[in-house]
């Protein structure tokens, strides 16, 4: 290195060219220079420092935060954050770059967990989070209020009716069924052609668009039919109404697992369920037993998301405010 | 021209070869037509279920092989985690670098590299923007994106133009080279950023990888035309003079296309931050984040921020490595700082460069200016939010003459693509092959109606896949789809375009205002945008074409613009001697002469389109991109379906590459001759 220094100090007839090559060498050298300084960063804390994922929706930063209070103030386990796209997280925590997610929805990772936790056995399912959250068809509420039958499924059968919803989308004759996100779990394609509804499924593509979607509709007063859930941010912010679709059945559950195209039901509810790498019980066993211990109840996990959401706070500072109000909680998580 | 028929002088010649080709492609014409008769009263109206090439289940397996075999296969573990682990030090590194410049040392190296580079007003430019994105108080994120591109820039360079000059060498290499390059450009990077996560780990790695297979294009593409557009006069001096190979390359051939070589680091730079906000899909701590968590919340007011800095940092390293000085170095006067720059000796220039800059940074770090100071935030949310609240409630309806947007994308849908879609859908899927297959033989011949069958065919053989009436559809009918879409998207962007080129390339002025809203439009991630447009268009098809359209008329812009400046003076002075209207000149003149440059804008056009479609399916376009996002995510499951998706798109970029490109050999006015 220190030659290659010398070198590019002597470099009085270097042409044009080779003095751009010069600079370069003189980054890399400081680069590596830098790189050697930064690597020795002996670790004698107590415990292994983990990582946990963070999704990009508020519920994911509120258990990965409140998770973070705790482990750093009573299991001397420092926390980093990795934020991530939640399909993305799982072949982090196959490598062991990402420690754990503590919140999965099922619907969507059936593929994952096959994967991972079964197949390679290098993620371990740490069980439930304790909120389940539920899919179903939703309407803005002044839809349910001006015609009261498009409450249930029942409303859409009507052609008239259905033809609220069309656009250049759906055509005249047909109303539109909208779905955002196409890589959440679906049904709506056979749900809409085993009851015979007036429909066209269009996917929007996005959250994104199917949020933009619904404000725009509850701004012009526009009827729409979507796909959503709970819980979800919005819900607090538009006045949605879910429509309610026949009863889960045996069959359907059976249809579903079949995947024959007989699906004609409401979703079932997703338990949301926690994960880690496998190699995380070795490297820090507390934090491992802390995390699958830990558990927030709906209400818990929508007033701590109401200090983020509503109230504009960091999920850092709410996660600290309610663990201070909840030393209970917390005792039952180390206990 | 030598095997003329003899003619009396008074009639012109006529070409044996030319009769041949007509003979030629009458025949061509009918033998085309007979198979696709035949072909449809065999094979039916409709793809047979039959005819599906196992893609799918295919690169299913592969992936899940890979998933299980990640740790212990020799591949991943002695050459995939030694690469992975070259790329974070790497970025780390500049990371580090940066941080422990501070911010004003930053500036200083980037002011003092732009002065040199680009010039005056470079090095204005790119401080400037750097000071935006510390005042919207994103310094943080921006050099952590900043460290990312950079490593990602200087690796697509360091691939990129090498390969360019050997295709420019060997036409050999370049036919290699080109369905590559389609197909790294095309490639939807949804198809493998998960797989990438999965071989290179989560982070930077994999965003370094996945932004320079997007950027790298470019950097071939436009060395090799740089290098390729070398008039033959000015090589044979080289020659002459008897130059080796390796000398002609340096001082001839590579200054001469040095305007093209310098478009093609614009382009890399502009493609490499046009990917921050998917690479961040994998986990980066940048202002690509940023941008995803606000949209979540569909804040664009507080997306805009971000998306805004992206710009300002892609301005920032655009301008400091291809300021308009390093186009035209030779043309002005050096000014007197540059002149009392040139006398110093080449040691004192590092020493005061380094020196300066090392100063600056140990001043901060005693100073205590670690982070941008606070004080000076400003946010322009509010603003943001009002300006879209107007738009959303002024241009939706209610607008004189034109309706509204509303009115202008039911129509788009309603009069256009549903029925151009349609239409594709109900003819026998071997007419619309056949269709291509005659285009191919008019604008090229045999060989190229050959290739494009080979792709259409192809993409018929992709299979099916869930959804749609009847439970499953075939990849040919959503391909078909995505083709109406395309086709509209292009047609509505050269309109655009063109003209605007044109204007460009004859107003240095006008081509100097349009750079950085091209920048923008360019580098701006397109969701900040698209989601207003939602609101505005609807989640549909229309949404789709305004994304396309957006992303895919810079790049048209650009080149025509410069093909019309890169016309040598010569032939536009005798036009003028000759008394030429400065419209003559450019009718005349000018614009055959650009053709080719022009229609390469046209092929970057479609590029560009076909590249969005993924974007357009996330505002409610469907088609191919659909099944690329559903393979991103759905990982094991449906990865095929993305997989086949994603290489339908390619096959039909490759088919309308092609084309384009025989179109704009025919218009060559140097191969006519």
């Amino acid at each position: 290195m220190i030659q290659r220094i010398t070198k590019t100090q002597q470099g009085e007839q270097m042409t044009h060219t080779r003095r751009r090559v010069g600079l370069l060498a003189g980054v890399l050298v400081t680069a590596g220079l830098l790189a050697a300084c930064g690597s020795d960063d002996g670790g004698d804390e107590a415990r292994a420092g983990i990582t946990l994922a963070v999704n990009p929706w508020t519920g994911s930063a509120v258990n990965a935060n409140v998770a973070k209070v705790v482990l750093e103030a009573d299991l001397g386990t420092a926390v980093t954050f990795t934020e991530i796209d939640e399909f993305a997280t799982w072949p982090g925590m196959d490598a062991g770059d990402i420690d754990a997610v503590l919140e999965v929805w099922p619907s969507g990772h059936a593929a994952d967990y096959e994967q991972y936790i079964d197949g390679k056995k290098s993620v371990v399912d740490l069980g439930l989070l304790g909120p389940e959250a539920k899919i179903g068809w939703y309407v803005p509420t002044f839809v349910v209020e001006q015609y009261p039958e498009l409450a249930t499924w029942e409303g859409f059968k009507d052609p008239e009716l259905a033809k609220l919803f069309s656009t250049a989308e759906s055509g005249a004759d047909l109303g539109q069924f909208l779905m955002g996100d196409p890589t959440y779990v679906t049904y709506d394609e056979q749900i809409i052609a085993n009851l015979g509804l007036p429909l066209k499924y269009v996917v929007g593509g996005s959250e994104a668009t199917l949020i933009e979607t619904l404000k725009t509709a509850v701004a012009d007063q526009k009827p729409v039919l979507v796909q959503f859930w709970k819980p979800h941010w919005l819900q607090l912010e538009l006045p949605l109404s879910e429509v309610k679709l026949p009863e889960v059945t045996e069959a359907c559950a059976a249809s579903a697992a079949a995947g024959d195209g007989g699906y004609a039901c409401d979703y079932p509810a997703d338990a949301l369920y926690k994960a880690a790498s496998a190699k995380l019980e070795e490297k820090n066993k507390a934090a491992f037993d802390f995390l699958k211990k830990f558990q927030l109840t709906t209400e818990q996990q929508s007033e701590i998301a109401g200090y983020v959401d509503r109230d504009g706070m960091a999920p850092l500072d709410a996660a600290k405010k309610w663990v201070e109000a909840n030393p209970d909680a917390v005792k039952a998580w180390l206990g | 021209m030598s095997t003329t028929v003899p003619a009396t002088p008074t009639e012109r010649p006529v070409p044996l070869r030319s009769l041949d080709r007509v003979v030629g492609i009458w025949v061509g014409l009918g033998v085309v037509v007979g198979a696709v008769v035949l072909g449809t009263l065999v094979f039916g109206i409709d793809v047979p279920s039959w005819f599906d090439n196992h893609l799918q289940q295919w690169s299913k397996s592969a992936y899940g092989w890979t998933v299980d075999h990640r740790d212990d296969y020799w591949l991943f573990v002695f050459v995939f985690e030694p690469i992975s682990t070259l790329l974070d030090t790497a970025v780390t590194t500049v990371a580090d670098l940066l941080a422990l410049l501070h911010w004003p040392g930053v500036l200083t190296l980037v002011g003092f590299t732009a002065w040199r580079v680009g010039g005056r007003s470079a090095s204005v430019a790119s401080v400037l923007s750097l000071f935006a994105i510390g005042l919207l108080g994103l310094w943080e994120p921006a050099m952590a994106t900043m460290a990312i591109m950079v490593v990602s820039v200087v690796l697509a360079l360091v691939i990129g133009i090498p390969l360019g000059v050997w295709s420019a060498r060997s036409d050999r290499v370049d036919q290699i080279l080109r369905p590559l390059l389609d197909t790294a450009q095309v490639m939807p990077t949804f198809v493998y950023l998960i797989p990438l996560v999965v071989m290179f780990g989560i982070q930077n790695p994999s965003a370094v990888l996945a932004t320079v297979v997007y950027a790298v294009p470019p950097a071939v593409r436009l060395t090799n035309h740089g290098l390729r557009a070398v008039p033959t006069v000015i090589e044979e001096v080289g020659v002459a003079f008897g130059g080796t190979p390796r000398q002609r390359l340096l001082k001839v051939q590579a200054p001469v296309a040095r305007p093209t070589i310098l478009l093609g680091l614009n382009q890399v730079i502009m493609m490499a931050f046009g990917i921050v906000v998917i690479a961040a899909i994998v986990g980066t701590d940048d202002l690509g984040r940023l941008v995803l968590n606000t949209l979540q919340k569909n804040d664009i007011g507080a997306a805009a921020a971000p998306g805004v800095a992206i710009v300002l940092a892609a301005v920032a390293l655009d301008r400091m490595s291809t300021g308009q000085r390093a186009v035209r170095r030779a043309s002005r006067a050096p000014s007197a700082l540059s002149r009392l720059w040139a006398a110093r000796s080449i040691r004192d220039r590092w020493l005061i460069a380094g020196g300066t800059v090392v100063v600056v940074a140990v001043l901060s770090a005693l100073a205590g200016a670690d982070e941008f100071p606070e004080a000076w935030k400003v946010t322009i949310d509010g603003p943001v939010d009002a300006v879209l609240g107007w738009t959303k409630e002024h241009l939706r309806s209610g607008v004189p003459v034109i309706g509204g947007t509303q009115s202008i994308s039911d129509a788009l849908i309603t009069h256009v693509l549903e029925p151009l879609r349609s239409w594709l859908v109900s003819v026998p899927w071997l007419a619309v092959v056949g269709g291509f297959a005659a285009l191919g033989l008019l604008l090229g011949g045999w060989r190229l109606a050959l290739l494009v069958t080979t792709c259409t065919v192809a993409i018929a053989s992709m299979g099916e896949v869930p959804g749609g009436e009847g439970g499953t559809t075939a990849m040919w009918d959503i391909a078909m789809d995505t083709l109406s879409l395309v086709l509209v998207s292009i047609v509505i962007s050269v309109v655009i375009a063109v003209p605007l080129g044109i204007v460009a390339g004859r107003s240095r002025r006008f081509d100097r205002a349009l750079r950085p809203l091209l920048d923008f439009a360019q580098v701006m991630p397109q969701f900040v945008y698209l989601i207003p447009v939602v609101a505005l268009f609807g989640a549909s098809r229309a949404t789709g074409v305004v994304a396309a359209v957006v992303y895919a008329v810079p790049p048209a812009i650009r080149l025509t613009s410069l093909g019309l400046q890169e016309v040598p003076v010569p032939p536009r002075e005798a036009a003028t001697s000759f008394g030429a209207t400065s419209r003559q000149e450019l009718i005349k003149v000018q614009l055959p002469l650009a053709l080719r440059s022009i229609l390469l804008g046209v092929n970057q056009t479609m590029l560009m389109v076909l590249a969005t479609v993924v974007i357009a399916a996330l505002v409610g376009a469907g088609g191919l991109g659909l099944q690329v996002i559903y393979g991103l995510t759905k990982s094991l499951q449906q990865i095929g379906q993305g997989v086949a998706g994603g290489l339908s798109i390619v096959l039909l970029a490759i088919v309308l590459d092609r084309l384009t490109q025989a179109w704009g050999d025919r218009a060559d006015p140097q191969r006519r001759q």
